[in-house]
């Protein structure tokens, strides 16, 4: 077709105006995580009354700024799930883990099971026949002889450390990493970001950082 | 300079104003000037498209500074003739009310369009400017609250609150005010500076002692070269000795001391007039 696409400007007024709405609440939300956030981390340059005085103003069990009820937390929790967006974005990152790993481990399994791929220096006592020779249903093998699944999964999780050293912190061969990744993630699901902060600040112990600089002003003007 | 160009007629007014609206200058009486030079000319006026109205927005905030109110009451029709319904233009309207000291047509506006867009912090602001523009203190503390009770973060509003504060002598608040401003921003030394002051007008000897160790922090965070916390500190100490009578604070008479060794230091390099005034006072401070 020969026709460019023209956008018309009322089109293009009504996307600006109505993209711009910021939330009320959620504006409120955001200050305030951050103002708890400078709280938590230069709390020591105030004088002790005052940050506890501010803690207490967040955390207060009644109308404390960071307080959440119960009941608002279970329905941020269900509104999570139901959120159309965020239930894909978890499902596209699980699927994304999940299905390289399964087909990594069902060829793995079809290729190298039966066989026996290393022995071990070292004698080793009948209990670790489970974890070394996966494979391999013959108790009448020496122990010290490791099967090749078992070799697998072994050089997987042990050489992890190694690879990270050597490739740097991030890269693909590191599934394990992910997937701990996940599972501290399903972990931690229900927490939003308000009690986030406001158990931060509980732990936090006020040290008035004032008197060290008083010191550090003498030696300053010595 | 571009700004010189401009001025002499040779330089490009747009590329000048695009850059003061980057940079949030204020050259209220330049930018009339050029600005409404720019707009009166037509094909200058075509050339810039679909910036014009950015343009005509500068031009009418620029022209109610310099109450050339009747150029913005121009800008201000000829946006709505293009934009009825903005929110955008509804804001300059409020302003120009408030620039003809019509304020409470001018609270009305506002008012009108916060139920539009309740998380607008520019309207929030100009509440406040109302209350300050009248003269009323009070009302204005209470419109920052309100503006702080949504945006707490803005370290600018704090500010604001805590001069206010100090200018209702309400000195216990406007501690409060400096301490979220230390903690946004920990190494700077005037956060630290005002606050020391403010406890120091306080008074009483523990308002003394806070005082004092946020003057000496004041010092270590300017590199010893703040002035003000250097007097502070031989102020504070010497109050506190008086206050205390007999008992006297034995760790504090080496900072007093060095503090007013460097006084005299940097008296003696910027200002040998005076250095015997100096001397003086700070000998009667001394324990």
């Amino acid at each position: 077709m020969a026709n460019d696409l023209v956008l018309d400007t009322a089109i293009r007024d009504w996307l600006l105006r109505s993209t711009n709405t910021p939330d009320l609440k959620a504006v409120k939300e955001g200050q305030l995580v951050v103002r708890a956030r400078y709280l938590k981390a230069a709390g020591n340059f105030i004088p002790a009354r005052a940050f506890k005085s501010r803690r207490s103003y967040y955390n207060n069990e009644e109308n404390g700024l960071l307080h959440v009820p119960k009941s608002q937390v279970q329905n941020m929790q269900a509104q999570m799930f139901s959120d159309p967006n965020m239930a894909m974005d978890m499902m596209k990152k699980n699927l994304s883990i999940i299905i390289p790993q399964t087909l990594t481990f069902a060829w793995v399994n079809f290729f190298f099971s039966g066989f026996v791929a290393a022995k071990i220096p070292f004698p080793l006592t009948q209990r670790f026949r489970p974890m070394l020779q996966n494979g391999i249903d013959l108790s009448s093998v020496d122990v010290s002889y490791v099967s090749s699944r078992s070799w697998y999964f072994l050089n997987l999780f042990g050489l992890r450390g190694f690879f990270s050293l050597i490739l740097g912190e991030e890269n693909a061969t590191d599934d394990t990493q992910k997937m701990m990744e996940m599972g501290g993630q399903m972990g931690g699901f229900g927490v939003d970001p308000l009690t986030a902060e406001k158990d931060g600040l509980e732990l936090i112990q006020h040290e008035w950082a004032l008197p060290k600089l008083e010191q550090q002003a003498e030696s300053v003007l010595r | 300079m571009l700004e010189t160009t401009v001025d002499e007629g040779v330089g490009d007014v747009v590329e000048w104003l695009a850059l003061l609206r980057k940079f949030k200058l204020r050259r209220s009486d330049k930018v009339t000037i050029h600005g409404c030079a720019l707009l009166s000319d037509p094909s200058s006026r075509k050339k810039l498209g679909s910036e014009v109205w950015t343009v005509y927005e500068q031009v009418a905030i620029a022209s109610m500074d310099c109450q050339c109110l009747d150029i913005s009451n121009l800008c201000i029709e000829r946006l709505l003739s293009k934009f009825s319904n903005s929110v955008r233009v509804g804001r300059l309207e409020g302003m120009l009310y408030e620039a003809k000291g019509q304020w409470q047509q001018a609270e009305k506006k506002y008012q009108n369009l916060l139920e539009l867009q309740p998380a607008d912090a520019f309207i929030h602001k100009r509440k406040v400017a109302i209350a300050k523009g009248q003269g009323n203190l009070s009302s204005a503390v209470e419109a920052l609250k309100q503006y702080l009770d949504i945006f707490m973060a803005d370290h600018e509003a704090w500010r604001e609150l805590a001069e206010i504060y100090i200018s209702l002598q309400k000195y216990n608040q406007a501690a409060f005010c400096y301490e979220e401003l230390i903690m946004m921003d920990t190494s700077n030394a005037n956060w630290h500076l005002n606050y020391a002051e403010v406890y120091y007008t306080i008074g009483g000897v523990e308002s003394l002692r806070i005082a004092k160790k946020y003057y000496a922090s004041a010092i270590k965070l300017s590199a010893g070269k703040n002035l003000r916390a250097l007097y502070g500190i031989c102020l504070c100490s010497a109050a506190i000795n008086q206050a205390k009578g007999r008992n006297k604070d034995e760790e504090s008479i080496d900072l007093q001391s060095l503090a007013s060794s460097v006084i005299l230091k940097e008296y003696k390099e910027k200002c040998p007039k005076k250095l015997a005034l100096v001397t003086s006072v700070l000998e009667k401070q001394k324990p």
